[in-house]
């Protein structure tokens, strides 16, 4: 004969009291689950994301947007301005356009006694043509040296933003204000990023024109030259005098120009001797030239920026071999095409396969230039993109000046490379950034959605310790005859507080049960529909979340729920019941 | 068997004391069938409360067996009621998702199959042997009561305490129900202490008592 009194009894003859329970607690818990699970899979994504740092030291030029390019581009904008005004002056009164309109004036009779001065006429005209185009030619140059500025603003401001939320993470105000600042200004500024190319291709256009001009004003010396041994005195002609000072100036100019553009279009100083230093520091395996680019991604808990490794051929499958990695579709890019090689989640993440394209023309907020043909998909437990070192500093102006080197210690020698790295570098423009450092970063950017996620649990934990423990009450309230007869008839107080404590656990339990079950279920589903085909991560069984973080919800309901009912059980009258008459 | 001595209950209400027993002894023989009528307030529940160890008297004493209540801890007495008392009340106080053959035996101290077959006997006995699988709501007031009686019997107590059993039954049921308490008394299984304002009730007593504020004496 089974105990009436039985927890088995209990729950299947008061499905429709205990159900609802379960349904809430169940749910509440799927919520946790699922939640803390999504945030788990952004820490998990940005760890593989980043992964390739685990094995290898990234020496990037110190604050070159800062510094080191924004002082060369400021440079640039004066010698620009110089520049501009020399070829007003050159082609403005008094310069070319004058001189030309004076030499076609001299009477014909004159020009057909004097050959040179024909030749004359033409090279006037030809450097007046050329004064005209470079005019052209400083336009674009000078709007495009004015946007790389104010991009260089743009991220100083954001650095800055982002050294204040690291202060303050709580502190959300630095962030409105910035967006609000930023936000129409970043949209016009960010396809600049686009446009950086085209610097060069404007430098090296105004440069043919001045070469050009200054050609032509060459010749305009060797035709007065040539006028004056015709043996005719240039001053009985009404020869205006050469703008010769004027041209001198402009080439002065002209000269300081090319040499600050020079200037931000050459590495870093002081890779090749970083890159030297480093083969020679003991513990390390390997060391490369990395003209380093990102992709945008998505990582779940928002855009980040995917890095690429911009080595040599060798260099590539050396990275390859390292993690562990292998191309699994198509091949490495070609040194000299702008081609690219990445891994199948990356691919999956920008949804692109063999033949797609990546880069700054496809999506704005990649770094990498222009668009990149995808040739190599690669598979392994290290996420990774390779791109061609030669291709990307033959190129593109700036990836030049970002170029840096990738150090590859031994395993076990991580630390001392890191070391003897960090004093190689010194006082140097180039820093160090390992592991340690960028896990440091994901931490700190996921905590505070963590403390966010830990609040919702607290406040959910809370919330539903007092729903639930108000409709035990509830419960138990019309439970009360039961207990009063019980007690009377020589039940022990403690036992039943004991058998409510295991109807309360048994609901419980269930709840935690159906909610972490009903939780692997959306989350498998979640993982197959969304999380893969999307390239993230995330650990449908991770029993830290599925256990650990789920525990408190049920935990605090029972205790508070058992709290209050067997503080009423014990101080339970079972008279007082008994002789109630309704 | 069941003595009590000098029993007293106040009660404290503000600055007053109501003596809800008064300086009351009885004795309740092995077998016998003691009635306790009197109005409403009278007393009558309150001492069979002392006698039962539902209650602590404020003055005298109890004894079951020859063991004083003030020797036995709370533990041992609630031991004592469970197993060695039975309880009727005014109320069923039957178990709502429990059968009727399941409120019996919450009552079993020993729950095993010759429990389970004397329960069933006693529903039987009692009318109810075709509703053992009811629940409380399928019942008619009557039946109820006579499940609660025969909860109260399915331990086989010494000692049967009825606290006004047929209060809430029509005379023909309320008399059914006294019934089967005497039919307990008379096969010898224990004695009967019934409370109740209706001496109808009490007819097979061997002795009735009258209680009136407090105090007990001879109907």
């Amino acid at each position: 004969m089974d105990n009436p009194l039985s927890l088995r009894h209990f729950y299947f003859r008061n499905k429709r009291k205990v159900l609802p329970v379960i349904g809430i607690l169940a749910l509440a818990i799927l919520g946790v689950v699922v939640t803390d699970s999504l945030l788990a899979s952004a820490r998990e994504t940005a760890y593989a994301t980043y992964g390739s740092y685990q094995k290898l030291i990234l020496v990037a030029p110190r604050a070159t947007r800062d510094q080191d390019l924004s002082n060369p581009l400021q440079e640039s904008l004066t010698r620009l301005h110089d520049v501009q005004l020399q070829v007003d002056a050159l082609d403005g009164p008094g310069g070319l356009s004058s001189y030309y309109a004076a030499v076609t004036a001299i009477p014909a009779q004159v020009q057909a006694q004097l050959p040179a001065m024909r030749q004359l006429q033409i090279d006037a005209a030809n450097a007046r043509y050329y004064a005209a185009r470079l005019r052209g030619d400083l336009v674009p140059l000078g709007d495009l040296i004015v946007r790389v500025q104010r991009l260089q603003s743009e991220e100083k401001a954001f650095e800055q933003l982002v050294q204040q939320l690291t202060q303050n993470p709580n502190d959300p105000r630095a962030l409105i204000s910035y967006l609000q600042q930023h936000q129409t200004l970043l949209r016009t500024v960010l396809p600049d990023s686009a446009q950086l190319g085209r610097l060069q291709a404007a430098g090296t256009s105004a440069s043919s024109d001045a070469a050009g001009l200054q050609q032509s004003l060459q010749a305009m010396s060797h035709d007065t030259a040539s006028l004056n041994a015709a043996g005719r005195n240039v001053a009985d002609l009404p020869v205006p005098p050469s703008p010769s000072a004027t041209i001198d100036q402009f080439k002065v100019a002209l000269d300081r120009l090319t040499a600050s553009l020079g200037s931000f279009q050459s590495p870093q100083p002081g890779l090749d001797k970083l890159v030297a230093g480093s083969a020679r520091i003991a513990g390390t395996a390997f060391v490369k030239r990395d003209a380093y680019s990102n992709l945008d991604i998505n990582m779940l808990a928002g855009q980040a920026q995917f890095d690429l490794y911009g080595v040599d051929q060798p260099g590539m499958a050396q990275l390859l071999s390292l993690y562990g990695d292998r191309v699994i579709l198509g091949r490495l890019p070609r040194a000299d095409g702008s081609e690219i090689a990445i891994s199948e989640e990356i691919a999956r993440s920008r949804q692109v396969w063999i033949g797609g394209k990546v880069g700054n023309n496809i999506d704005e907020l990649d770094r990498l230039p222009d668009a990149f043909t995808v040739v190599g998909i690669i598979r392994g437990p290290t996420r990774i993109g390779v791109i061609p070192l030669d291709y990307m500093t033959e190129h593109y102006l700036f990836e030049r000046r970002y170029q840096g080197l990738v150090v590859v210690p031994q395993p076990g020698h991580e630390q001392a490379v890191h070391d003897q790295l960090q004093t190689l570098i010194g006082d140097s423009a180039f820093r160090l950034f390992d592991w340690s450092y960028i896990k440091g970063k994901i931490d700190s950017l996921i905590a505070n959605l963590d403390v966010i996620n830990r609040f919702l649990i607290l406040l959910v934990t809370i919330v539903l310790a007092l729903v639930v423990g108000l409709l035990n009450n509830l419960f138990f309230r019309q439970r009360m005859n039961e207990f009063g007869l019980l007690a009377a008839v020589g039940y022990s107080r403690w036992g039943l507080i004991l058998r409510v404590a295991w109807e309360s656990l048994g609901v419980t339990l269930a709840s935690w049960l159906v909610g972490v079950g009903l939780g692997v279920a959306v989350l498998s589903w979640f993982n197959t529909s969304f999380i893969v085909p999307h390239g993230l991560l995330m650990n449908v069984f991770d029993w830290n979340v599925l256990a650990l973080h789920t525990l408190p919800i049920p935990l605090m309901v029972f205790l508070f729920g058992m709290g209050t009912v067997g503080w009423q059980l014990l101080r339970l009258d079972p008279i007082s019941i008994i002789e109630r008459r309704d | 068997m069941l003595r009590g001595h000098d029993l007293a209950l106040d009660y404290r209400t503000g600055g007053s004391v109501a003596h809800a027993v008064d300086n009351v002894s009885l004795a309740v023989d092995p077998g016998s069938f003691v009635g306790l009528i009197g109005p409403s307030g009278s007393g009558k529940s309150s001492l069979m409360y002392l006698l039962s160890g539902l209650k602590r008297p404020t003055r005298g004493s109890v004894a079951f067996e020859g063991r004083d209540y003030r020797g036995i801890p709370a533990g041992g007495l609630m031991r004592l009621r469970r197993q060695r008392f039975g309880f009727v009340f005014q109320q069923h106080f039957l178990i709502n998702y429990l059968s009727a053959m399941e409120n019996v035996m919450v009552g079993a101290v020993r729950r095993n199959h010759e429990m389970a077959g004397y329960a069933q006997e006693l529903l039987r006995r009692i009318g109810l042997g075709d509703k053992l699988e009811k629940r409380p709501y399928q019942l008619s007031i009557g039946e109820r009561q006579r499940v609660a009686v025969a909860r109260a019997l399915v331990h086989r107590p010494t000692v049967v305490f009825a606290d006004e059993p047929t209060a809430s039954l029509d005379q023909t049921t309320g008399r059914e129900v006294i019934n089967l308490l005497a039919d307990y008394r008379a096969r010898g299984e224990g004695s009967l202490v019934v409370v109740t304002h209706d001496p109808a009730m009490l007819t097979g007593a061997d002795r009735v008592l009258q209680m009136r504020d407090g105090k007990l004496s001879a109907a």
